[in-house]
């Protein structure tokens, strides 16, 4: 059934077509394996961002503690693999399902409040998780060194080191198959369902929408993406710091969305590719980057609310109004 | 024992600072009606601004005190004209947009002032009862706390708090009497971001300045406003007294990390045992 | 118990100010039943309590038998009671259809088989809309509604899942005569059709005459009387400055 509030979907299939296709032939191009790895880790951090989407933007949850679900993940498979020595696959599994299970206790403690206050807990959970491990160092089997902290765990893979070429097409792959994901959940029945409790509770509760259960499912799958995020972000990067809980990470997913477009998907990844991907391959470092960010963010929030997704959405909606001159109104 | 009692002696001022802050807060939360997530910046603010005044050799807290506030001031009107007034409407862009502006100030500090800690010079002391040293910034804090709970306790059950209180409940009854509700709104906001800043600045000799510092001031701040409501200053005060206490406390006889996860966790049970939070702070309707 | 609906000694208070003392309201199957009283009475309060948005101090609800004081709103519009907003509150981002087809996922009472569910509720929608006199603006984004529409709208979204009771609240006010002669036509046409009760609240007594079987006149937060339409304005003063209110306004055009 037609939903005259998106895009054409053939439009944005096509952008998203040519995107990848771009990205598909980038490295053939010649670039160096900096910028390989900058693309690379900027494919899961659009995912990341995406997931946040799902959760803030399609739900309509404020969720600044996003990290974190990415850390969990890194986390796991940082200790799985390094302390335990379980296999890496086994350890990316374990990692999912704790991120999922730590969206689904989020969920739960966030779903009875109010706007506001979602913001307020998540961002406290977040921190709380990220001052509690930048605290813990744990003992390498060989028991030769400590990790923890900053320093950070690593994420053994067991098989021969990724060349650049492998991660960056599988992360590429797993890009492109989130996003679809992404959007096929966002324009499910749930997704639908997300969209009227974001809009209107009210009205949502008066359809026999049970809030509650659809929030926690909503924080459910936004926090498993970014568990896989997460899981492939660690496997390139090879470890597993306590940046990876930090507010800084969790101000960034809010601020790709907002100025990708919340609600959209494709805005809040295609954003976050862009940014990360210029700010870090030009080399600014990581302070003049969040800076950039805020700025971005604060433009946005002020001048162009629905970010350039939103934006361009609403354009085209007011065109296609007018140019079908919809019956009567009044 | 004498440890101890200079722990908790300096959680009662530590306190008094945040009692501070937390009037701030409470102000905002009630007549802008946002959760101000850049409150803690303005506190970092207030430090930095002590630390500059002592570089360029000005060492009275009250000189430190009255140049952040004045500073803060400046910068909350302008935060609450061109952003907070005309976004208060939409959640996410108050949450997320004052988060911003505590981010971005986190890292221009950063980018001045370096990540590392600062200290200023704690001061002679000004009088040692027991082995218990009290100095000049805890005193100053403590009076000037004091005296702020005192002004604005008696300010809103006065006439001249008419006009904040009426804001706070009914905005249709406070412009059609000619309120400039706007205009209110953000000298509130300049007012509390102010108020921030002077604790900041007399908490600066007892801190370690770093560009984060805030967020434990903020958490803090917000754990006092949520859990004593908007209704009486004292209850605000003698909270926000007890919690700096508690805090300080955590952090002799653990660490400062953990302190603050504590923290933290107290903020979670809170929200999450009081899900109605606090009456109305979304400018939405009301059913 | 033949009542479909009985609220009873209802009471609540907000704070210090006592807005229901103490009422009972009952409605039975296949009833319109009018809810008047003037601003402050308390009958938005009685409204909120019986469809659940609020909860009383004191008191009870039940309907059809079943104590549902407790039920939260959505799980009561999954038994059989729904209502319309004085204020409609459309879903910003989403298009009339899609606004009516959120209550259909979440609304059914019972799970029929996935399949005959999504076609049957595909037709059920279409069915809807046409009957709303909301097809043609189908794909027209909620929000931008004219009031009357989005009062449609209301009454699309709170009759979708087959309710026994639906409150409508001040459905009918500040409308143009045209869109209230509509909306009514619609009201009839349910009442008569589906034998819908209704628990119509409203400060017009010209509407609760004209639709209602009977009429509850509450001030104060108590029950001041009960009785046909037709007693209204004879027994309620207020009825009486409200009449020759809506008399002249109707006059002036």
């Amino acid at each position: 059934m037609k939903k005259s509030g998106a895009l054409p979907y053939a439009k944005i299939t096509g952008v998203l077509a040519a995107g990848a296709g771009v990205l598909l032939l980038l490295p053939l191009a010649g670039l160096d394996a900096f910028l390989l790895n900058v693309l690379t880790l900027g494919f899961f951090v659009a995912v990341f961002a995406g997931s946040w989407d799902i959760v803030g933007g399609v739900a309509g949850q404020i969720s600044l503690g996003h990290a974190l679900f990415f850390g969990a993940a890194t986390y796991a498979c940082a200790l799985l693999t390094s302390l335990a020595g379980w296999p890496f696959p086994l350890a990316a599994a374990a990692a999912l399902l704790f991120s999922a299970a730590a969206g689904a206790a989020v969920g739960a403690l966030s779903a009875p409040l109010k706007g506001p206050f979602v913001a307020l807990l998540t961002l406290a959970l977040g921190e709380a998780a990220h001052e509690f491990v930048l605290g813990q160092t744990f003992f390498s089997p060989r028991g030769a060194y400590s990790w923890g902290g900053e320093g950070g765990i690593p994420v053994l893979l067991r098989s021969q080191p990724l060349s650049p070429w492998t991660a960056y097409y599988a992360a590429l792959a797993f890009l492109v198959l989130s996003t679809w994901l992404m959007l096929r959940v966002a324009r499910s029945q749930e997704g639908l369902i997300w969209t009227a409790l974001s809009g209107s509770e009210l009205s949502a509760r008066a359809s026999g929408v049970d809030i509650l259960k659809h929030k926690r499912r909503a924080f459910l799958v936004g926090a498993a993406l970014a568990g896989a995020a997460g899981i492939g972000f660690a496997a390139c990067v090879g470890r597993a710091t306590a940046d990876d809980f930090s507010l800084e990470l969790s101000f960034q997913a809010a601020t790709f969305a907002a100025v990708g477009g919340r609600g959209t998907i494709v805005g809040p990844v295609l954003a976050a590719l862009v940014l990360h991907s210029l700010l870090q391959g030009t080399g600014i470092p990581p302070a003049g980057r969040v800076l950039l960010y805020a700025l971005a963010l604060l433009v946005t929030l002020r001048f162009f609310p629905g970010g350039v997704a939103g934006t361009l959405r609403e354009r085209a909606r007011r065109r296609r109004m007018v140019v079908q001159g919809n019956g009567e109104v009044r | 024992m004498s440890p101890l009692a200079q722990v908790l002696v300096d959680g009662i001022f530590t306190g008094a600072s945040y009692a501070l802050m937390a009037a701030g807060l409470a102000l905002i939360l009630g007549v802008v009606k946002v959760v101000n997530l850049s409150h803690g910046a303005f506190f970092t603010l207030g430090a930095y601004v002590a630390y500059v005044l002592e570089a360029k050799g000005v060492v009275h807290p009250v000189a430190a005190v009255f140049m952040a506030a004045g500073i803060a001031f400046a910068f909350g009107v302008y935060l609450g004209k061109s952003f907070i007034n005309p976004v208060r409407s939409h959640p996410f862009a108050v949450a997320v947009g004052s988060l911003g502006f505590a981010v971005l100030f986190e890292q221009v500090a950063q980018m001045l002032w370096g990540p590392h800690p600062l200290s200023i010079d704690l001061g002679a002391p000004w009088a040692t009862f027991h082995g218990v040293t009290l100095r000049r910034w805890g005193v100053i804090s403590f009076l000037l706390s004091l005296g702020l709970t005192a002004g604005l306790s008696l300010l809103l059950s006065g006439p001249w708090g008419l006009p904040l209180k009426l804001i706070a409940e009914d905005e249709e009854i406070a412009r059609s009497v000619g309120m400039d509700v706007e205009k209110i709104r953000y000298l509130t906001f300049g007012a509390a971001s102010a108020v921030g800043a002077a604790a900041g600045a007399l908490l600066a000799p007892a801190a370690a300045i770093t560009p984060t510092m805030g967020r434990v001031p903020l958490i803090l701040s917000l754990i006092v406003v949520i859990a004593s409501g908007m209704e009486n200053m004292w209850t605000l005060f003698f909270l926000a007294v007890g919690l700096g206490l508690l805090s300080n406390l955590g952090a002799y006889l653990l660490t400062p990390s953990w302190s603050y996860v504590l923290l933290l966790a107290v903020i979670c049970l809170l929200l999450v045992l009081r899900p109605s939070g606090l009456a109305t702070v979304a400018p939405g309707r009301d059913y | 118990m033949s009542d479909l609906l009985l609220a009873e000694g209802i009471t609540k208070s907000f704070g210090t100010n006592r807005v229901l003392r103490g009422v009972t309201l009952a409605v039975g199957r296949g009833e319109v039943v009018g809810l008047f009283g003037p601003n402050g009475s308390g009958k938005t309060t009685l409204a909120n309590i019986v469809s659940g948005l609020v909860l009383p101090d004191r008191g009870r609800v039940l309907f059809e038998g079943k104590d549902v004081t407790r039920m939260t709103m959505d799980a009561r519009f999954r038994t059989g009671i729904s209502r319309t907003f004085q204020i409609p509150d459309p879903y910003p981002s989403l298009t009339v259809v899609e606004s009516v087809r959120v209550a259909l996922l979440c609304g059914q009472p019972a799970r029929p088989a996935e399949q005959e569910e999504r076609a049957g509720r595909e037709e059920g929608l279409d069915s809807l809309l046409v009957r709303t006199g909301l097809f043609a603006q189908r794909y027209w984004p909620a929000a931008k509604l004219s009031q009357g529409c989005l009062r449609r709208l209301e009454f699309a979204r709170a009759i979708s899942c087959r309710p026994r009771l639906v409150l409508l609240d001040e459905v009918f006010s500040a409308l143009s005569a045209k869109d209230e002669a509509e909306l009514v036509a619609l009201m009839r046409s349910l009442h008569r059709e589906e034998g819908i009760s209704f628990l119509l609240i409203s400060h017009n007594p010209l509407i609760l005459e004209e639709l209602c079987d009977r009429v509850v006149a509450i001030e104060d937060g108590r029950v001041f009387w009960e009785g046909k339409p037709g007693d209204l304005a004879r027994y309620v003063p207020a009825a009486n400055h409200a009449h020759g209110h809506e008399d002249e306004m109707r006059e002036e055009g």
